[in-house]
């Protein structure tokens, strides 16, 4: 008798503890703060806002590149030193490759924590700008880690080179493995997702005035013509630079860098302007922590009145002037492009974070890959438009009396293009001629380190004792850089040395 | 109560006896005369008269011997029985018998007690009568009178006595001495969950009883556990007013982790209002003055602390006790007459004087400045640039100003003129600490009222606190209430209720936060006033105060600056209201099961106002734009971005700032327990001891900042859009809000086994579920278990032989404890920010990710062993408590570096693993016990070593050269390191060091995480902490002692160098010494005063800053400290009673009145004291005058 009592009660009690058990699991439920629960379409929009790698590049690929040469200052920075000597950059505070690894992987990561959101939602439609926008970013961060840290595509090789890891799904662990699998299969993962993700995008998505911190359509189309010179597809090159602009028409949009208005800036104010989000150059801007607007003219190794003889002043196939303007001596020459906005720790904080603005794609480059794809494809007349329309924006006759373009004067022909570059081959010439522009154009923006590899350019360092020249050849495993070290936890393999 | 009959005989049968009984007559005879049992005698009478009997057999007892002698009636047989108090009645032929009723006595008596070799009467003894209702209570004078039954048994008992039981026999007045029963306090563990017979107790723990550890004058309770119990150390980083100390049990156990013990007041676990880490304790900001959670709490009303400290006895707390458990145990009502007490203490405390600190004199100070200014550092130019300036800046502003009515200059400029100028400074020699501190005066009362019946027991209490302030910027008030209820409501049921509230109003020095600053090797904050460091900080031969008596302004931040003037106008004003609802029901369902429940509700409220008055500095920094140069160097003032090239511009044109900052807790925690027990052949004890909790905290922390706030032109804000538009610009907020919420459930089952007490096994199991650890159950919910058995060796026989050692219990524990680590990573942590950058327009709210999830997410355990035994020797007179612990933990949360693929390069991850060991020593004794007096004493110690054995994560330099110190593996928890000094350079005599390249070099980057090259100095906290407490009693006069020490660790001393100083510094005398030429390299380690052009060419590079962090700038930490010295005087009994009251007692307090032992390269600075600025003050010596009274 006493004994099933106490059963019966050790019962009540135990269904007692079971009940408050299963409400137990409710009440645990709550979040322990007020975090974001991504499960809406604006918030996975203001995710995407935070899906572009907020990180500069431009510090390493200048010094890496022939826009560099050694100022011989007395001091010098890792970041800027290291790579001009064809050295793996130590360190991963910003501006160095780890730096950028790391954004570029935190900017894919909230794409497929987008795309997650999106394809466990009930109903798609609203998302659908979303979608693609997650699928561009996450193509474009691919296609820039692809290009850093692997070999350049190359059509006989990139099934065999290793890629880096095309990442699709969130990560959950603390330590996951990946694969770095092959450029050819991240070539064709970036592809099937930029293809995917560009007609869904809807530039009315975005908040006005800050458009163009995003794939727009024109971006995204931008961006499909460097990807696929890369590849080496010109057609498709072509075809997507002219879905870029209304009827192919890039000349609108190019910065109107000779014009009387444009140089009669101020210094400051052209700082502040050359990276602002209204000008229609800019297709794809990213803030980035960075010390590149303060440091470029300081660092050692960059850009000098040598450099500025040999690639702007020097004759050029236009036969006019540059109309950019440089400033500064030989120890701090620049031209004005960036601006700091420093983020300071609290309102009266003399310490934070320099950001700069980068411009990622511009409606130059877009310019400049479909004419280079076009005299690829045999479309020299194609190529010469582009190139005349490029100068009409940058070439004057001289800066003190007539400081404007002089289509009479100015018009770049086949047979000048033949000439100046003393070949017989029009091809040649005029992809000699884009590469010349690109990297008259691009100075300061790290843009020509993308045309050394691409046309595997030989780039000579030359110490200013003059011993120990440094060259780096077409092959040499050195313009691959070299994966972070933490990478290996993954199983990732470091590229060879 | 039944009446049974003696036989069950029939009217017919009885006849028949009586014919029986008549022929037996004659046999009758032979009987007289003879001792015979009750039962025959009335055996036989029912024989002879032919009668029945009739009586209560429990009142009865038939075995009663009886002497019988030769009668014939009935009436003179049963008549014998009055020998034995037993009457009769005859009805019919039945005899009712019956005890014999003795009138009532009335007892009367004194109860007294022995204090001190006298007899002291006592006041609300309970005399009950056994068994009974009936009772009385003793009076004032100890007298009591009651009316008892005759033979009956009373019983005198009083909480905390032992209580004594008394037949009542043929005196009418009893006298009782009752004595303290010494044990009752020790012989009960106070888990908090439930009380446990220390006999059957397994785990580690410490009890203090409240009124011994109470420090009269000691506001915060946290800091009366210095040097008291084994094991708990108390670092005293700031002493102002709601700041707590530094408090850990047994070391650190998370390198993460807050590291603070868990509090509980009556079995409920004080929540913090704001979460502060140890670490976050000494950095000085606002927030620290709401750290300690135990600030509103009235020191009188504390019956009792229980430290736990191992895996066994923190067990009930589960998943939240690995930094160990310190239960209060609030008074409660006693039964007996209402009990008044009061305390009143009165304090002040001493100004802090330069005789202890090592500053250079005006004189002194006036040549360095003049050095200063021949090396180019006060130049006239310079003057007007410079945002800070005193004496020579001055100087040269008057220089200056040019009157243009008179034509005179403000000073003419003339070697003679200037000279005199300068002269007058160097003469001043102002005591800053004259200024800004005072001898103040602190009051506290405290007023207890205790009442209770057997059936219900009320304690009332109320205390008023009044500090005046130590610094002309500081003062408090606190009220405290608390009523406390408990009812008897039957044998089963009992009910208790508690409200305790508390109300805190406090003004501070008004400041913002800290930030560190990296890149210079500092921390910053703008606008400090607080007077401690600004006393330290700033040239004596500034002068607050003109000849005419006027306050004199110099410069700070390009704005007038005068200290008082600032103090006044720049102040913060702290309001707390903190309310406890608490009620708990206890219900026994059979004799041996009991059910309780508890549930309590709390509500605190913070608010914080920063007032920054028109006229104050920090205001008018923000409008100084006199000339272009100040204006291009204010940063205080606003840069429109969307113009490049425009001049910056003022955006506070009127008014000042009213900055607010509210948090709000609102928790709730209810528990269900159920116990049983049983004891087996009186050998076999099993307790089973069971319960369910909820635990339920909202916590809402918001600020506002309000620009242009107008003070004194009627409260109107005047709001320039421009200054909002900065703050956008700038990606900040002007105002937030934020709500963390902790959801907790718990249970949890112990079991204890005890063999007639003598060998005891005792094990735990419980789970904890919390909402941090996300939405995987298998994470949620964490068991946590451990066993401890204890043998009382005492309990032996082989132990009776002997008579040195009286008690003897050996102890020991293992299991596994755990505690919610810092991480909220466990799903996916989305923060909402704008974007970084410049324009309107492109700026959007964005939102990144902050953490991705970490599925793997769980507690922070640790493994704990624990083996020690508490032994008593010659009668309780010696007692030691020796304890040794070994802890391995695992799964501790540290930063981790990844491959960064899946988008988070540094995450939040449990792999970290460090490894902590410790001995603990109490040893008690009374030295001495005569008649008139004795000598008590106490000594604790505790030697604890930690090791982080598994950290991935690579701090910094910075990170571990700072004051606090960083985790590094193979190093203790925080452990201090220093960059390596290598002698001051031959030309300039600017110090180099070992950099993080290992090369000898006067660039070291402080944020470099290549830390090898740094010198390891000692860890942060000490390795060694106990304290030494002596009591010396004569007759009425009682004197103490308590000393407390610290060892083992290794302090950063505060920085004093820089690669430039101005006319405001003051500088330590160490710079006597410094290298002044070539050659002098040889001689001192103290650094040059660098030129203006030798710095510009060191290129940006800061070794003076790095010198601050070399292995130079460290002390040692150990200390001696005089901690406490009170003498107090109790009033003889003739005029205590003349006054009315029971006791009346005096005392005399210093608190902290001496340091005996610290390093002496500290040169006093405060070896506990981390001097951060904001509000933080050191611990100030002390003087209080205690007024104790009992009526």
């Amino acid at each position: 008798m006493e004994r099933t009592k106490m059963k019966i009660r050790i019962r009540i009690c135990l269904t007692l503890v079971l009940l408050t058990a299963t409400r137990c699991s409710d009440y645990l439920e709550h979040l322990p703060d007020q975090r974001a629960e991504l499960n809406s379409p604006e918030k996975v929009a203001e995710l995407l806002a935070s899906a572009y790698p907020r990180a500069n590049y431009i510090t390493f690929l200048e010094a890496l590149s022939d826009n560099a040469e050694d100022k011989a200052l007395t001091t010098s920075e890792l970041i800027n030193s290291e790579p001009w000597q064809f050295n793996d950059v130590p360190g991963r505070n910003e501006d160095t490759p780890d730096f950028y690894w790391q954004a570029a992987y935190a900017a894919i990561a909230a794409s497929n924590q987008a795309l997650e959101t999106i394809n466990n939602a009930s109903d798609q439609t609203p998302y659908r700008a979303s979608k693609g926008e997650a699928l561009v970013t996450r193509a474009y961060a691919h296609f820039m880690l692809v290009t850093f840290f692997s070999r350049v595509y190359n059509p006989g090789t990139a099934a065999t080179d290793p890629g880096i890891p095309y990442v699709t799904e969130p990560e959950k662990v603390v330590t996951q493995k990946y694969e770095r699998k092959t450029v050819a299969y991240v070539y064709e993962q970036i592809e099937k997702d930029l293809e995917e993700g560009i007609p869904l995008l809807d530039n009315e998505s975005y908040k006005e005035g800050a458009g163009r911190y995003h794939f727009t359509t024109t971006a995204a189309h931008g961006f499909a013509t460097r990807f696929y010179l890369f590849k080496m597809d010109y057609a498709k090159v072509v075809a997507h630079a002219n879905l870029a602009f209304p009827s192919g028409n890039i000349l609108p949009s190019l910065r109107p860098i000779n014009s009387e208005a444009y140089r009669a800036l101020e210094p400051l104010v052209k700082l502040a302007e050359y990276t602002k989000a209204d000008k229609p150059a800019n297709l794809l801007l990213v803030e980035a922590p960075s010390l590149w607007a303060r440091s470029l003219r300081g660092y050692r190794y960059g850009f000098n009145f040598n450099l500025l003889n040999k690639v702007v002043w020097n004759q050029n196939v236009t036969s006019g002037l540059w109309g950019y303007m440089f400033y500064g001596n030989e120890a701090s020459l620049f031209t004005p492009k960036f601006r700091e906005h420093f983020v300071k720790m609290d309102p009266n904080a003399e310490i934070g974070t320099p950001y700069n603005m980068i411009p990622l794609l511009t409606a130059e480059e877009v310019l400049f890959n479909r004419a280079e794809a076009n005299a690829r494809l045999g479309n020299y007349d194609a190529t010469l438009k582009d190139l005349n329309d490029f100068a009409s924006t940058r070439i004057i006759v001289n800066d003190t009396d007539e400081p404007y373009y002089d289509p009479a004067r100015h018009t770049v022909t086949r047979a000048r293009v033949l000439q100046f570059y003393h070949t017989t081959d029009i091809e040649a010439a005029l992809i000699a001629t884009v590469l010349d522009f690109k990297r008259v154009e691009f100075l300061f923006e790290g843009q020509r380190w993308f045309d050394i590899i691409r046309h595997h350019l030989q780039v000579v360092h030359v110490p200013y004792s003059r011993d120990n020249i440094l060259t780096l050849g077409p092959n040499d495993p050195r313009r691959v850089l070299q994966i972070p070290q933490e990478a290996q936890s993954s199983g990732i393999e470091l590229n060879p040395r | 109560m039944h009446v049974h009959r003696y036989t069950g005989i029939t009217g017919r049968k009885i006849k028949l006896l009586l014919i029986l009984l008549l022929a037996g007559f004659a046999s009758l005879a032979e009987t007289v005369g003879k001792v015979e049992s009750l039962d025959e005698y009335l055996h036989r009478l029912e024989q002879q008269h032919h009668v029945s009997f009739v009586y209560d057999a429990s009142e009865i007892n038939r075995a009663l011997k009886i002497e019988t002698t030769e009668a014939t009636s009935l009436e003179a047989c049963l008549n014998l029985l009055r020998a034995i108090d037993i009457t009769y009645k005859i009805v019919g032929d039945q005899v009712i018998l019956q005890k014999a009723k003795r009138p009532p006595v009335i007892i009367t008596g004194e109860v007294t007690e022995m204090v001190e070799g006298k007899s002291s009467p006592m006041v609300g003894v309970s005399i009950v009568e056994k068994g009974t209702n009936n009772g009385t209570m003793t009076d004032s004078k100890g007298a009591y009178r009651v009316l008892v039954k005759d033979h009956g048994t009373l019983v005198f008992s009083m909480v905390g006595y032992k209580t004594q039981e008394i037949i009542v026999g043929d005196e009418t007045t009893l006298n009782v001495v009752l004595a303290e029963d010494v044990s009752v306090f020790n012989e009960v563990v106070v888990t908090g969950y439930q009380d446990v017979d220390k006999k059957l107790f397994t785990g580690s723990t410490i009890n203090l009883k409240g009124s011994d550890v109470k420090q009269d004058g000691i506001t915060d309770v946290s800091r009366m556990l210095a040097g008291r119990a084994a094991g708990v150390s108390v670092q005293n980083v700031s002493g102002t007013f709601g700041t707590a100390p530094k408090i850990r049990i047994r070391g650190a156990t998370s390198i993460t982790g807050d590291n603070k013990p868990l509090w509980v007041v009556d079995g409920v676990v004080l929540e913090d209002v704001v979460n502060i880490s140890n670490e976050q304790l000494s950095t000085g900001d606002t927030k620290t003055l709401i750290g300690s959670s135990v600030a509103g709490l009235n020191a009188d009303d504390i019956e009792s602390f229980q430290i736990l400290k191992d895996a066994s006895a923190t067990a009930q707390y589960g998943a939240r006790a690995m930094n160990g458990v310190i239960v209060i145990t609030t008074k409660k009502g006693r039964v007996g007459k209402p009990l008044i007490s009061y305390t009143a203490n009165f304090s002040t405390y001493r100004k802090p004087s330069y005789n202890t600190f090592n500053i250079m004199n005006s004189a002194d100070q006036m040549s360095l400045y003049d050095e200063l200014d021949r090396k180019g550092w006060e130049t006239f130019g310079n003057s007007k640039r410079s945002p800070n300036g005193g004496v020579y800046v001055k100087m040269y502003d008057l220089i200056d100003q040019y009157d243009k009515t008179n034509g005179s200059f403000g000073l003419r400029n003339t070697p003679e003129a200037r000279a005199a100028f300068l002269q007058g400074y160097a003469r001043r020699n102002t005591d800053w600490f004259d200024e800004l501190f005072r001898n103040s005066f602190m009051q506290e009362h405290s007023l207890g009222i205790s009442s209770g019946t057997e059936k219900s027991q009320l304690y009332f209490s109320g205390s008023y606190l009044q500090d005046d302030g130590w610094t002309i910027a500081d003062r408090v008030k606190r009220f405290t209430g608390n009523a406390r209820a408990n009812f008897n409501i039957t044998d089963k049921l009992a009910i208790g209720l508690i409200t305790q509230g508390a109300i805190r109003v406090q003004r501070a020095p008004g400041t913002v936060s800290r930030r560190s600053n990296p890149v210079e090797g500092k921390y910053d904050r703008d606008f400090d006033i607080n007077p401690f460091s600004y006393a330290i900080n700033t040239s004596r031969a500034l002068t607050p105060r003109d000849d005419q008596g006027n306050l004199e302004f110099f410069k700070r931040n390009f704005a007038p600056f005068n200290i008082i003037h600032e103090l006044e106008n720049n102040t913060l004003d702290l309001t707390m209201i903190d309310l406890k609802l608490q009620g708990d029901v206890s219900y026994k369902i059979r004799p041996n099961l009991k059910y309780a429940f508890l549930g309590a509700v709390r509500y605190a409220k913070t608010n914080q106002e920063h007032k920054v008055y028109e006229h104050s500095n920090m205001a008018e920094a923000f409008r100084a734009d006199g000339d272009a140069i100040i204006r291009q160097n204010n940063k205080f003032l606003y840069r429109n971005p969307d113009d490049p090239e425009a001049e910056p511009v003022v955006v506070l044109p009127y008014g000042g700032f009213y900055n607010t900052t509210d948090d709000y807790l609102v928790s709730y925690n209810l528990r269900n327990t159920l116990e049983w027990n049983k004891t087996f052949n009186d050998t076999h004890i099993v307790r089973v001891f069971g319960s369910q909790e909820l635990r339920y905290a909202d916590r809402q922390n918001k600020f506002f900042y309000g620009y242009g706030y107008q003070f004194d032109k009627g409260g109107v804000p005047y709001v320039d859009p421009n200054i909002i538009k900065q703050v956008v610009e700038g990606n900040f907020d002007f105002y937030g809000m934020g709500m963390t919420y902790d959801r907790f459930l718990a249970g949890m089952v112990n079991a204890t086994y005890s063999y007639r007490t003598k060998y005891n096994l005792n094990g735990t199991l419980r789970y904890d579920g919390s909402n941090r650890l996300g939405k995987s159950r298998d994470a949620r919910w964490l068991p946590t278990w451990n066993v401890s058995g204890s043998w009382n060796v005492d309990a032996e026989n082989f132990m009776a032989s002997q008579s040195i050692i009286t008690r003897l219990t050996v102890r020991a524990t293992y299991g596994l404890t755990a505690s919610m680590g810092n991480a909220t990573n466990s799903s996916l942590v989305l923060s909402t920010n704008k974007a970084t950058r410049p324009y309107l327009p492109e700026i959007e709210s964005v939102i990144n990710i902050q953490d991705l999830e970490n599925r793997e997410l769980t507690w922070e355990k640790q493994y704990e062993t624990n083996i020690g035994f508490d032994a008593a020797f010659f009668r309780e007179r010696v007692t030691l408590t020796v304890d040794w612990y070994d802890r391995d933990g695992f799964d501790l949360i540290s930063p981790l570096r990844t491959s960064a693929i899946g988008g988070q390069f540094v995450k939040s991850a449990n792999y970290a693993d460090m490894t902590s060991r410790g001995i603990e020593v109490t040893l008690g004794g009374t030295l001495y016990q005569g008649d008139h007096g004795g000598w008590k004493t106490q000594l604790t110690f505790a030697h604890n070593r930690n090791r982080v054995t598994n950290l991935k994560s690579t701090p910094t330099i910075w990170e571990l050269v700072s004051s606090d110190g960083g985790p590094k593996e193979g190093y203790p928890y925080r452990g201090l390191f220093s960059v390596d000094f290598q002698g001051l350079n031959a030309e300039n005599g600017s110090p180099y060091f070992i950099n993080e390249k290992g090369e000898t070099s006067n660039n070291v980057y402080l944020q470099s995480d290549i830390t090898k090259y740094l010198k390891y100095e000692g860890p942060v906290d000490p390795t060694i902490t106990g304290g030494l407490y002596n009591s010396f009693r004569y007759r009425n006069i009682t004197l103490s002692a308590l000393i407390t020490f610290s060892a083992g660790n290794k302090i950063r001393l505060t920085p004093a160098f820089s690669s430039s100083y101005t006319d405001l510094d003051a500088t330590p005398k160490e710079f006597l010494n410094r290298w002044m030429t070539s050659g002098d390299e040889k001689f001192t380690t103290v650094p040059s005063i660098l030129d203006v052009r030798t710095l510009g060419s060191l290129d940006g590079v800061n070794p003076y800053a790095v010198y601050n962090y070399s292995d130079v700038r460290i002390a040692d930490g150990g200390f001696v400290r005089l901690k406490q010295v009170s003498l107090s005087y109790l009033l003889p009994e003739s005029w205590t009673s003349r006054l009315g009251a029971t006791n009346l007692s005096v005392s005399l307090i210093a608190n902290n009145p001496m340091l005996l032992y610290a390093d002496k390269k500290l040169k006093g600075q405060d070896p506990e004291f981390f001097n951060s600025g904001g509000v933080a003050t050191p611990i100030p010596q002390q003087y209080t005058l205690s007024l104790k009274a009992g009526f």
